[in-house]
């Protein structure tokens, strides 16, 4: 079989992390002390360098316009749109990795390589609207994740994490399954397109076990952007994590299963009369329960990362929302407020490392009086928490304004208050963070700990979540640039949105 | 300076934003130097300001405007303009700002820097929010001035700084979150963000829906004014604020809700707004008679002077319920009042604890003899707040209470009746204050306030001082310095109200009666039976 340039044009941006993922074990071998620190750089550097090699393809391809498919895999707009998003976490996170790790004395080459797998499966994820390849996606993707929560041993309670996100996980992914097999029984393709027009032609819309398979299908993919009531690992597997990775698992994992379920549900499934309007109330009710759900527990959290955990549930919430609303400026809503949460929750994991909280040492009271020892990074954190919160003229600011204002728009005006009552009380669970930060001193007892330990080392983690905060307050301030240069043409050009 | 010459406005938005966000830059060591480029920075927009108002030509417009992005088929106009509404308030504002930093120079003690550059963006986003002709924009900076202003009272705070700095921010989001709501319903009919486009929009909208807007646009200007019995964060805020926030928010940010009044609630929703004018004017006399009975049982004094601002600020709600020409002008002057007669007894309050370090009266008694100059500020000051004539109070309660006496309504009368026995509280609760810390024999107590002030004001203090007293005086003897801009475009905003018709003769009435009659039967009485 030969493969034509357009075809390789199509699976070469997924290439390169997987060959990435394949070369790094090869050079984890036990070596002394002293080349084990120059093979740890070349690991880094290589799935540096896969990331980066996947990052200039995509973004030429973006400026080609061209939007090539390899079979069932179709890198268009929004295929590439959500490649370059998934690029830009996964680099963000090899690099507050890399201080991580060293913090927690755990570096190893079999987690960049986990990491180059599960982006390899999230850009196939997002870049297909076959059933079977789409299950291979998730399943790619999400394999590696579960071990990644667990890939730092010494500490006891990541495996507890890890097999509570391997088994819930494991459970969704058979129910996503299932539904896709109750789908292809009915229309006798794997393609969810073409099972769409099968299934609006014999009237199957409403019919129960139709219902049923889209309902499981739509399971796998609340599991994945953990929305309530499918969001129970959420805080665990954060905990559990390692910095980097939680941040990576709040922002690409949720990322890409919501570019899928648009991909899939307003996408290749519209049209079928009965199943669309179950499906968006199915959304609506959930959104509202995962909006109550996540901004209410995020309120008692003691632990920061448990109470990102809880934020990121929320945000689904949010971002559920533009499904109900279901315009086309909902849906650049939905993209451009992606793009920002990757900016505000990379940020915001980067500055746990950033602040050299090890291990389990991620609670409030350990931030302390931080924000002006680190005033540099004090000021990011405000910056990420306040943009989280939905205050102008953050970046964050501007997600929600587009789709409470598309909710508005469609009639949805209770929804809407909700909304905005929701991201009331998260408010006060963000300003928390600033006022552990800023408006409290650290207690005497941390004070004499924090003068035994050694100071905090971490540049590259410091880096990115100053890129962080850039791209936030930038994107307070050109957001219509983003909204109609990018996420507008994904979905124009992609799912033929906007026409 | 020709960018300069033709954004004038933009320039004293940003520029303390820059100035801010330099100081913000500077190491905490160099506090002091950047203390001082903060204060040098304010004082040059405040002349800045005051050449280019000042300036110009009576009548010339200062506007800038601008496309500035479309999102979700909304258009964001860059729109700033300075007009008879707002002018003396972005005055004030560049005022207090320098002259607030003056006054609290030693208040601090640690990151004066870095309260200095807190200060600056508070700034910004106070003169944002006066000059925005756009809701978009004044959105923006009505929600951005809420991150500086919660750290001033976050960090510099009293002991239960924590607490009151959520409160404020909590409270005053809960009210702009659901109005933002509003606004996008509004917007979303009328395909704009501009004022006139969606009053325009609005007016097509069924009565009921033109009313729940305007409660909506209500609610959150009624919150930040504050207005009886949406109150309740201002004397957190207050009390646990540095002095230098107290006044600030005393003196622009609560004029910042009578502001969203004036500017876009009444005018988008004429109809909705005389509706409500009942309810509106009920509160505001609910909060001036209730802020003037809790300030009575205060005994610290600055949360005495934050509930006189729940009182005063109910004076600036009436005059604007009251739909006349004469009540909303004293409700602009009112404010202007307000922040300057307010601002200065916060400074003063600021200046003595800074000595005593309590703000307890009991810890008071006999201050007069220890510190005269201070004593002489501070009743000149306190008159003003009572509302004697010659000082500016007088001026704006006199209008306000006028005004809702003359209105149309059927309660107008009634409401300034029991709106003036405010005026009379305000009287007993500054001025038995006045007798409890100032008058008297010098309080015995070895560790009482009074034994701790070794020094009466210095010469930065009674620098600082001086110029509000003067424009107390100006503002009292010669008010129509700041109340002629404004005539005119009150005048074509109550136009559209179609507010009834100004009742405006009682005593022309008293000749149907007899003078005899009248005389004996007093005014209540005739007007019920000339007007039933």
């Amino acid at each position: 079989m030969t493969i034509t340039p357009t075809q390789w044009a199509a699976i070469l941006p997924l290439l390169f992390p997987a060959l990435g993922a394949c070369l790094i074990p090869l050079m984890s071998l036990d070596r002394d002390q002293a080349t084990a620190k120059w093979i740890r750089g070349a690991m880094y550097l290589t799935a540096l360098l896969a990331v980066a090699a996947g990052f200039w393809y995509l973004t030429d391809l973006w400026k080609t316009g061209a939007q090539p498919s390899f079979h069932q895999l179709h890198m268009d707009r929004l295929a590439q749109f959500s490649g370059i998003f998934i690029l830009v976490a996964a680099a963000m996170t090899i690099l507050q990795g890399w201080d991580h790790f060293h913090q927690e004395g755990w570096v190893k080459g079999e987690t960049l390589s986990l990491l180059l797998f599960s982006v390899t499966g999230m850009m196939l994820f997002t870049a297909t609207s076959n059933f079977v390849t789409l299950f291979l996606g998730l399943e790619l993707f999400s394999l590696p994740l579960y071990a990644l929560v667990a890939t730092v041993r010494p500490r006891p309670e990541t495996a507890e994490g890890g097999m509570k996100y391997f088994l819930t996980g494991a459970v969704a992914s058979s129910c996503f399954l299932m539904g896709g097999v109750l789908l292809y029984g009915f229309s006798g393709t794997f393609d969810l397109k073409a099972a769409a027009t099968v299934l609006q032609a014999q009237g199957l819309g409403a019919d129960p076990l139709v219902l049923a398979g889209a309902a499981l299908l739509l399971f796998g993919f609340l599991f994945k952007v953990s929305a309530a009531p499918f969001h129970q690992w959420t805080p665990d597997a954060y905990e559990a994590s390692p910095h980097p990775v939680a941040g990576f698992m709040s922002v690409a994992t949720k990322g890409v299963a919501f570019i899928a379920l648009l991909r899939i549900f307003p996408g290749s499934l519209s049209g079928v009369r009965g199943l669309e309007a179950h499906v968006q109330s199915a959304l609506a009710i959930l959104a509202v329960l995962t909006l109550v759900v996540g901004n209410l527990t995020a309120l008692v959290q003691t632990n920061v990362k448990r109470m990102l955990a809880y934020s990121s549930i929320s945000h689904a919430g949010y971002l559920l929302l533009a499904f109900v609303a279901g315009t086309p400026a909902a849906f650049s809503g939905l993209l451009f407020y992606l793009v920002i949460y990757l900016a505000m929750n990379m940020g915001a994991f980067g500055l746990l490392t950033a602040f050299g909280l090890q291990g389990s040492h991620t609670t409030f009271e350990d931030l302390r009086g931080l924000g002006w020892k680190r005033p540099a990074m004090g000021f990011c954190a405000a910056v990420f928490m306040l943009s989280l919160a939905g205050i102008p003229p953050l970046g964050g600011f501007y997600g929600k304004y587009m789709i409470f204002k598309e909710l508005v728009g469609t009639g949805h005006v209770g929804l809407a208050i909700l909304g905005v009552l929701a991201s009331l009380v998260s408010v006060y669970y963000y300003l928390h963070v600033l006022v552990a930060l800023f408006l409290q001193a650290p207690s005497a007892e941390a004070e004499r700990l924090a003068s035994d330990r050694p100071a905090v080392h971490a540049p590259l983690a410091g880096a990115t979540v100053l890129v962080a905060a850039a791209i936030v307050l930038a994107g307070g301030f050109t957001q219509a640039f983003l909204v109609q240069g990018f996420a507008q043409r994904a979905l124009q050009e992609g799912l033929g949105l906007f026409r | 300076m020709t960018w300069l010459n033709s954004h004038p406005l933009t320039f004293l938005v940003f520029a303390p934003t820059l100035l801010g966000l330099l100081l913000l830059a500077l190491p905490q060591a160099l506090g002091k130097l950047t203390r001082l480029l903060g204060f040098l920075g304010a004082l040059a927009i405040f002349v800045l300001s005051l050449a280019w108002l000042l300036g110009r030509a009576p009548g010339a417009p200062l506007a800038e405007h601008a496309p500035w992005f479309t999102l979700v088929g909304l258009p964001v106009d860059y729109s700033l303009a300075v007009d008879g509404l707002n002018f003396w308030l972005v005055i004030l504002t560049t005022f207090l700002v320098p002259l607030t930093m003056l006054g609290t120079w030693n208040s601090l003690k640690d990151r004066m820097g870095t309260f200095a550059a807190m200060f600056l963006l508070l700034e910004t986003g106070m003169l944002g929010a006066l000059v925005a002709q756009d809701l978009f924009l004044f959105y923006l900076f009505w929600e951005g001035m809420l991150i500086p202003m919660y750290f001033m009272i976050g960090v510099w705070g009293g002991d239960e700084r924590r607490y009151a700095a959520n409160k404020f921010f909590l409270y005053t989001l809960s009210g702009s979150l659901l109005w933002l709501v509003a606004l996008l319903f509004l917007a979303g009919k009328a395909g704009s963000f501009a004022p006139a486009i969606m009053a325009q929009a609005a007016s097509g909208l069924p009565f009921g829906v033109q009313c729940w807007l305007f409660v909506a646009f209500a609610v959150a200007f009624a919150i930040k004014v504050p207005l009886f019995p949406l109150h309740t964060w201002l004397p957190d805020a207050h009390v646990q604020a540095p002095t230098a926030g107290s006044v600030i928010l005393a003196g622009v940010l609560l004029k910042l809700g009578g502001y969203g009044f004036i500017r876009f609630a009444i005018p988008m929703f004429p109809q909705a707004a005389m509706h409500f004018a009942k309810p509106l004017a009920l509160l505001s006399v609910i909060a001036i008679i209730y802020g003037a009975l809790v300030a009575m049982v205060q005994r610290d004094m600055k949360k005495l002077v934050a509930y006189s601002s729940v009182s005063h600020m109910g004076f600036v709600m009436l005059g604007l319920a009251s739909f006349t020409v004469i009540g909303t002008q004293g409700a602009m002057l009112q404010m202007l009042n307000h922040g300057i007669s307010t601002g200065a007894l916060f400074l003063l309050v600021g200046m003595i604890y800074d000595r005593a370090h309590t703000r307890m009266i009991a810890d008071f008694g006999g201050v007069a003899t220890k510190m005269p100059i201070f004593t002489t500020f501070f009743i000149i000051v306190t008159l003003s707040s009572i509302g004697l004539p010659l000082t500016n109070g007088f001026v704006g309660e006199f209008q306000i209470l006028n005004g809702t006496f003359l209105s149309g309504f059927a309660w107008g009368r009634a409401y300034a009746v029991i709106a003036t026995l405010g005026v009379v509280l305000g009287a007993v609760y500054m001025l038995w204050m006045v007798k409890r810390v100032f008058w008297g024999p010098v309080n015995p107590d070895e560790d009482s306030g009074t034994q701790h002030l070794h020094s009466d004001l210095n010469a930065r203090e009674i620098a600082v001082m001086l110029p509000l007293v003067v424009l107390i005086l100006w503002m009292g003897i010669h008010p129509g310095t700041f109340q002629a801009i404004s005539e005119a475009p009150v005048a074509t905003l109550l136009k559209d109200a179609n507010a009834p018709a100004i009742r405006p003769l009682v005593l022309p009435s008293a000749p149907l009666l007899g003078p005899v009659e009248a005389a004996a039967a007093g005014h209540a009485p005739a007007s019920a039976e000339v007007h039933p």
